[in-house]
């Protein structure tokens, strides 16, 4: 049986990439057309980001891909094959599907929820339950959840079953509208890099749509601003779109503050970070001291035995003999590397703490962060030449 | 002002329905016909067990595919609710008559007509409850993958059982109900007991009148039994958890 | 033939052998619309001794179930044994309850009442708490900002807003005490039951009278129901009556 992925790489799993060719959808007894002649192609692996004011056809264009809307005039391929060519319950297994609600069944366990699609391909149960146990640990939650129910689970962690339930199958297109919609934006701003770090490692082709122009810039490799009744008023890259918008709408949809949204297209790892004297517990003051004398950043940064901040130094601290266990000063806000730098500046500016620690993925400190820094990386040639490069680079 | 001899009377009669439940004796036209005592009662109770169960499963089964579908497919919104409407106006009393006078006596004849109150509960409630379904888990599912008759059967119909089952057990009322009026219609029912005071006696009507009433609280009883086994625990930990933060 | 045996033979009817009785209401093959015309006097007092059996126990079901909505508003831990209780007096049937009350109260109107206005119970008070609870917290939050006391929250702001619902219940209670109330005659008191039985089943299956009974009782109920429409309407104008 030939799916969707068979026409162009041959080996599921692989991402396919997504045409539009003038697709048209029109509901019955409707005056205007809820999309109108939107013609794109995302490439596979990227993440395309439909974004626009409500009521303008993104969902709509989204769901044509999976036939939860029908096409009315127009071809969607994915992979070189149309989407019509096969049954719409056959495609839609292999396709991705995250909604806003989430959606979870919530009369099935997580590990049932996960192995939704798998149970409807077949899969044998030893298969399904290794799937469940690696897609587990891919979203960062612990074994013993795949036998507790949605009801006993935050919305940040239905979230992620969500994803991980459209993973389960391993699809090359995944489909997410507004999928984190729901959540608050403290742990938005962190499902988001969790979901980034992800693709960087599954490469899926993923149309991705939002109302958040924010959100847009800061996940899409390509976006597609969609104006009222389903046009396509600019598809482009990030930088493009904050560099070179093609009309009044697009201007104003990005918003006025262009410049500082350009923030969203770098990340922390791309500054120079500025060293802190790095602290143990139960060291001698005097060797600490010393350190200082001269460093970049006049702090002394306190970590553990695996280089993870605990906080900082203060004078007092430092008057003992040997460094004591709790610092006077909590290491808050501490950033991650892999954070834009609009959401790093956001934080730094909100704790009026006058410098940052930075970890990377295992939480081990990188280096430090602070207004200074980023100013600085501002001004330099460095930033300008980083900007553009950012915007034709591949995630990661 | 009520006064020991109503009391002692309520006793009395009460008590003599229980001395009817369990002992034989002359009935009110004389000692050629025996009456009362437990195995009468349970000829009597059995077959009003064995008419309601037959019609209670028929009912489930007329009417719960065709709920179920309806709200799937989300149409047929006022057939449902005016089927359940009409099954409210029409008295248990009228059906049973009309049945007696154009299409006849017997054990199949009341079996149908008691059937056939029991199917506006179940269609109404079959159809609410799917379309009360949680709306992202069906989309989800849909989207997902699932053909509309999966979707019915592991997402919808799971998520509806406590609003089916309430149903249940609205028909399972109102089907005890109407066979024991069918006893008008010659089947030998408890309601023989409760309607013919001129054969069994005061104490005779109020005997039946207990039996009944235990019989239908013990149907209550098995039916909130099945709808505890059949609610899926997830459901049961989601509204748990709704009334906490609600 | 000598006068006597004339004016006897001009009493006996003289059939012609092969034909039975020759009216309608004889015969009973069918409805009689003439009968039903000839007799309507003696339909009236049924109807009217049904309409009032079911006006009377519905108000005094409703009055009490609002009592129990409104003692079980602030105090939620009311409400299962409430619930609990009214929802097993509405699984006995009704014919049983009519006739358990016999011993204490006796063979009547009264019986009737109290059976029927305790079935009314359950469906109203399970929709008075759902309207209750289903007030917009917004409304309650603003009612509590301008200064309202609990009880003129109540009354001023929750019990409109759950209007509807209560009216929805209200509905399904009155249709369902119509069909119910055909059944008093065998409590002793009055009603359709006796069109239907005393006159229908009782008298040899008079099929025009269990006919024209049903037709009544179930008008009746179309009547009380349209009748309610009209004040759900006019009890919340702010909302469509959606039919129920």
């Amino acid at each position: 049986m030939t799916g969707p992925q068979d026409a162009e790489t041959g080996a599921p799993g692989t991402a396919a990439s997504v045409v539009f060719r003038n697709v048209t959808k029109r509901y019955a007894g409707a005056d205007v057309d809820a999309v109108s002649d939107l013609s794109l192609e995302v490439p596979s692996g990227e993440i395309c980001v439909l974004v626009g004011p409500s009521g303008c056809g993104k969902t709509t264009a989204m769901r044509m891909v999976n036939r939860t809307v029908e096409i009315t005039a127009g071809e969607i391929e994915v992979g070189g094959t149309p989407v019509t060519a096969h049954p719409p319950a056959q495609l839609r297994r292999e396709i991705g599907y995250v909604i806003q609600q989430i959606g979870l069944f919530p009369h099935r366990t997580i590990a049932e929820n996960i192995g939704t699609v798998p149970a409807l391909l077949g899969w044998e149960r030893e298969r399904t339950r290794a799937r469940i146990a690696e897609l587990l640990e891919l979203i960062s939650l612990p074994p013993e959840v795949a036998d507790r129910y949605p009801a006993q689970l935050s919305g940040g962690q239905q979230q992620r079953v969500g994803v991980a339930r459209a993973l389960a199958a391993d699809p090359q297109v995944m489909l997410m509208d507004e999928p984190f919609g729901a959540i608050d934006p403290i742990n938005r701003e962190r499902l988001q890099n969790e979901f980034l770090r992800l693709q960087a490692e599954i490469q899926k082709t993923i149309l991705f749509v939002t109302h958040d122009i924010d959100e847009a810039i800061k996940m899409g490799d390509r976006i597609a601003v969609l104006r009222e009744g389903g046009r396509l008023a600019q598809f482009a890259t990030p930088a493009e779109l904050l560099m070179a918008p093609a009309d009044g709408f697009v201007e104003d949809f990005v918003g006025a503050d262009r410049a500082l949204k350009r923030l969203a297209l770098m990340r922390v790892a791309d500054v120079d970070l500025w060293a802190a004297p790095l602290a143990f517990v139960g060291q001698d003051t005097a060797e600490v001291r010393a350190k200082l004398d001269g460093a970049e950043v006049p702090w002394a940064l306190l970590v553990d035995s695996e280089r993870k901040p605990l906080g900082w130094l203060s004078e007092r601290d430092l008057a003992a003999a040997t460094v004591p266990a709790r610092p006077d000063i909590s290491p808050d806000p501490v950033l991650d590397r892999d954070d834009v730098l609009r959401d790093a500046l956001s934080d730094v500016l909100q704790s009026q703490a006058h410098y940052a620690p930075v970890v990377d993925a295992r939480g081990v400190t990188a280096g430090v962060l602070s207004l200074e820094v980023i100013a600085d990386f501002l001004s330099s040639d460095e930033a300008r030449v980083e900007e553009h490069a950012a915007a034709e680079r591949p995630l990661g | 002002m009520i006064g020991a001899p109503v009391i002692t009377g309520f006793l009395g009669s009460f008590g003599g329905a229980i001395d009817f439940i369990f002992s034989r004796r002359n009935s009110v036209q004389g000692p050629e016909l025996q009456v009362g005592g437990l195995e009468q009662i349970w000829e009597l109770a059995s077959t009003q067990i064995a008419i309601s169960a037959v019609a209670l499963l028929l009912a489930i089964v007329i009417a719960m595919p065709l709920g179920l579908w309806l709200g799937h497919r989300g149409t047929g919104e006022f057939l449902a609710v005016a089927v359940g409407n009409a099954g409210r106006a029409i008295p248990e009393l009228a059906l049973i008559a009309l049945m007696v006078a154009f299409i006849g006596t017997g054990n199949l004849n009341v079996t149908i007509a008691v059937t056939i109150l029991g199917i506006p509960p179940i269609l109404t409630n079959a159809f609410v409850g799917v379309r009360q379904a949680d709306r992202g888990a069906v989309d989800a599912a849909r989207g997902m993958g699932m053909s509309e008759l999966e979707i019915i059967r592991r997402v919808e119909l799971p998520l509806a059982i406590p609003t089916i089952m309430g149903g249940v057990r609205t028909a399972s009322v109102n089907i005890i109900a109407t066979a024991t009026i069918g006893s008008l219609a010659g089947v030998k029912t408890l309601g023989d007991l409760i309607l013919s005071p001129n054969v069994y006696g005061e104490e005779g009507v109020i005997a039946g009148a207990i039996v009944v009433a235990l019989l239908a609280l013990m149907f209550e009883l098995v039916l909130a039994g099945v709808q505890r086994l059949l609610t899926p625990r997830g459901l049961v930990l989601e509204r748990a958890a709704a009334r906490a933060t609600a | 033939m000598p006068a006597a045996v004339a004016t006897l033979l001009a009493d006996v009817e003289i059939r012609a052998p092969g034909t039975g009785p020759t009216t309608c209401e004889g015969r009973n093959e069918g409805v009689c619309p003439g009968f039903i015309i000839e007799n309507i006097d003696d339909y009236v007092s049924p109807l009217v001794e049904h309409v009032a059996l079911v006006f009377g126990s519905v108000l005094a079901g409703f009055a009490v179930a609002m009592l129990l909505a409104i003692l079980s508003h602030g105090r939620r831990w009311l409400i299962p044994p409430f619930i609990g209780a009214t929802g097993v007096i509405y699984t006995i049937p009704s014919i049983a309850l009519f006739l358990l009350l016999l011993p204490i109260t006796g063979r009547g109107t009264l019986t009737a009442l109290i059976a029927l206005a305790l079935y009314n119970l359950q469906i109203v008070y399970r929709n008075a708490n759902a309207g209750l609870a289903n007030v917009p917290a917004a409304a309650r939050d603003a009612g509590a900002g301008v200064g309202m006391t609990l009880r003129q929250l109540l009354w001023r702001v929750e019990l409109p807003l759950a209007l509807p619902e209560i009216i929805a219940g209200l509905r399904i209670a009155t249709v369902s005490t119509v069909a119910i109330a055909t059944l008093a005659i065998f409590a002793g008191a009055g009603g359709l039951g006796e069109v239907l039985y005393n006159e229908g089943i009782q008298r040899d299956v008079f099929k025009t009278n269990i006919v024209f009974g049903s037709v009544l009782a179930v008008a009746l109920a179309i009547a009380f129901d349209g009748l309610l429409v009209v004040v759900q309407r006019f009890a919340a104008p702010w909302q469509r009556a959606r039919a129920l």
